[in-house]
């Protein structure tokens, strides 16, 4: 029993970094357009497609075509903030309708050009490490690598550089930051195009692990915007925490409960958290 | 001039046009624009944007179907239990929202958990609810009229009668509501909650009432939702439905009467008017969403009024 607890504890973990980026992209976008773009599961989905495509169609070797389709997600996402979303700036409803609209769009661009039938792509990293009775798979470990490296570099970059200051000082106080210097304009572009690259790389790593269909964005983003809200919307190193929180709670909730209700004990959980904190986990008091 | 009138005239479409599409699409909008008008009560007027509506909407359909089955009642009177059902249940959900301060984003979000809940819970409880494959709804609601006695509604004339009733007496309530002292409470916590609280009014007993207002009337949607597709399965309480109500306001005019209404034949019009694919479809929906939101912020309504708030 014990490594079975432990073996769904460590794919809660995997899929919960999957959440985390979703996560990271909701909180940055939130904090610096006001806005929460639901259609980032849709840019995931298109990170993962073009994956896919260029591995085994194109067949570029994986780490390019994955190098590529965060390109191509990130161009998205500049097309989509260029016609789109500079106009629903600080307007959460708008902007809530608009990616709506969008997740509609992109969606079914994806069905007429891949139709709904599931895509598989060939094994990147075959094998497994063998922990004693622990089988973790190569490509599930490489996944959670990369992603977290992926987030702990944005967050050291946020903390660091000088564009992470002002964003920051841009996500406190708007007026102030454009006082100091900063191009508000262009931040709230690249932090638009940031997030849907970086959901592009959720759905790069996750078209190696799992079948893709063209409806697979849905539930992501709705698990990134729990994890963004667990954590405390703001908080982007809590983003990957509340990601892998969300995941962990799924895998042992699924393990000793119902498996059928496996999408209700995260939001249970996230109820509950927020009942008690509402500023989330690690958000600080209003 | 109370807008409600305007929707009289809809009575003599059957008169002229016998095209069971054009009655299809607008006793659709009908339906809908009565799930349309419930959210604009609790958003457009009391300003709080809530994500359960679409839950109501489904257990409304399932609510009253199975208790029709079970008990053998007529349609009207299975509403009853159902309305209770769904009063109790927005109750405790708009008990636990309100008293716990969440507001804008967060209540958004905490609805939404329930609504997810309500529908995991209506997917998994196969015994009751057939699961995924839904129910076929093979009752039909009767009525009775003076000289024509009992009726079954049958076929596409009868329903499109009663869901324009439905519609006009829902969307009396809702302006009767929103110009009683009710509704200037309302948008006096839309306009600013703390400020509300100062004046007396008690924010909490407001909002919740304004939440379980918007429920009870997307069960009623639900319920001829359910009877009139003779189908109920648990996607009609999914986040899309709660979604689609939510475009068919913003799209239509938030806090006017007819708004919701105007929205709803758009959205459920337009992409039929247009002959497509389905795929084509969806992406047609999704377009004509970002449009109006983006040419006209205000809704379809706001461009021929003024924006006027009930103040």
């Amino acid at each position: 029993m014990t490594q079975v607890i432990l073996g769904q504890f460590l794919n809660g973990i995997i899929v919960g970094t999957l959440y985390g980026i979703i996560a990271l992209g909701v909180t940055l976008t939130f904090g610096i357009t006001g806005i929460v773009n639901f259609a980032l599961g849709q840019f995931m989905m298109i990170g993962a497609y073009a994956a896919w495509h260029l591995t085994d169609i194109t067949h570029l070797p994986y780490p390019i075509a994955v190098a590529l389709a965060v390109v191509i997600a990130g161009l998205a996402g500049l097309l989509s903030d260029r016609a789109l979303f500079q106009f629903t700036r600080n307007n959460l409803v708008n902007g809530l309708l608009v990616s709506i609209g969008l997740i509609s769009v992109i969606e079914s661009g994806a069905m007429l050009l891949y139709t709904a039938t599931p895509k598989n792509m060939d094994f990147v990293l075959s094998g497994a490490w063998v922990f004693g009775d622990i089988t973790l798979p190569r490509m599930k470990v490489a996944t959670f690598g990369v992603l977290v490296v992926v987030i702990a570099l944005t967050w050291a970059a946020l903390a660091n550089t000088w564009l992470g200051r002002a964003t920051r000082a841009y996500a406190q106080n708007p007026e102030a930051a454009a006082l100091m210097g900063v191009n508000t304009q262009a931040l709230q572009v690249g932090v638009s195009v940031y997030s849907c690259a970086l959901a592009g790389l959720g759905g790069a790593v996750y078209a190696s692990l799992y079948s893709l269909e063209p409806s697979m964005g849905a539930l992501f983003i709705l698990k990134g915007v729990e994890a963004a809200i667990l954590a405390g919307v703001g908080n982007l190193a809590g983003a990957l925490v509340g990601g892998v929180i969300l995941g962990v709670t799924e895998s042992i909730g699924s393990l000793f409960l119902p498996t059928a209700f496996r999408d209700a004990y995260g939001l249970i959980f996230l109820v509950a958290i927020l009942l008690f904190r509402p500023n989330g986990l690690f958000g600080g008091q209003k | 001039m109370n807008p409600v009138w305007l929707l009289a005239p809809l009575y003599l479409i059957p008169a002229f046009s016998q095209n069971e599409v054009v009655l299809t699409i607008l006793i659709f909008t009908f339906i809908l624009s009565i799930l349309a008008i419930g959210f604009n009560i609790v958003f457009g007027y009391a300003g709080q944007l809530t994500m359960f509506h679409g839950a109501a909407f489904g257990m409304g359909a399932y609510g009253t179907y199975l208790i029709l089955n079970k008990l053998g009642i007529s349609f009207w009177l299975a509403l009853l239990p159902t309305f209770a059902g769904i009063l109790l249940l927005s109750l405790l959900v708009g008990w636990i929202c309100f008293k716990f301060q969440l507001r804008e984003f967060y209540f958004a979000v905490v609805t939404l958990a329930f609504s997810e809940l309500a529908r995991l819970v209506v997917l998994n409880w196969n015994s009751v609810t057939n699961g995924t494959l839904g129910l076929l709804v093979l009752d039909k609601p009767t009525l009775w009229l003076p000289w024509v006695g009992v009726m079954k509604i049958e076929g596409t004339r009868a329903w499109y009668l009663l869901a324009l009733s439905s519609l006009l007496v829902v969307a009396a309530f809702s302006r009767v509501l929103v110009c009683s002292w009710i509704g200037r409470n309302f948008a006096a916590i839309r306009l600013n909650e703390e400020l509300a609280q100062t004046l007396g009014i008690n924010t909490f007993r407001y909002k919740l009432l304004a939440f379980t207002i918007s429920n009870v009337l997307a069960g009623f949607a639900g319920a001829l939702f359910g009877f009139y597709t003779n189908y109920i399965e648990p996607s009609q309480l999914s986040i899309t439905q709660s979604l689609d109500a939510i475009a068919m306001v913003l799209l239509g005019g938030v806090g006017s009467i007819l708004g919701p209404v105007v929205g709803a034949l758009l959205l459920t019009g337009l992409p039929h008017v247009i002959e497509f694919s389905a795929e084509l479809r969806a992406a047609a929906y999704g377009a004509i969403l970002i449009l109006v939101i983006l040419v006209m912020p205000r809704g379809v309504v706001g461009l021929f009024s003024r924006w006027r708030h009930v103040s």
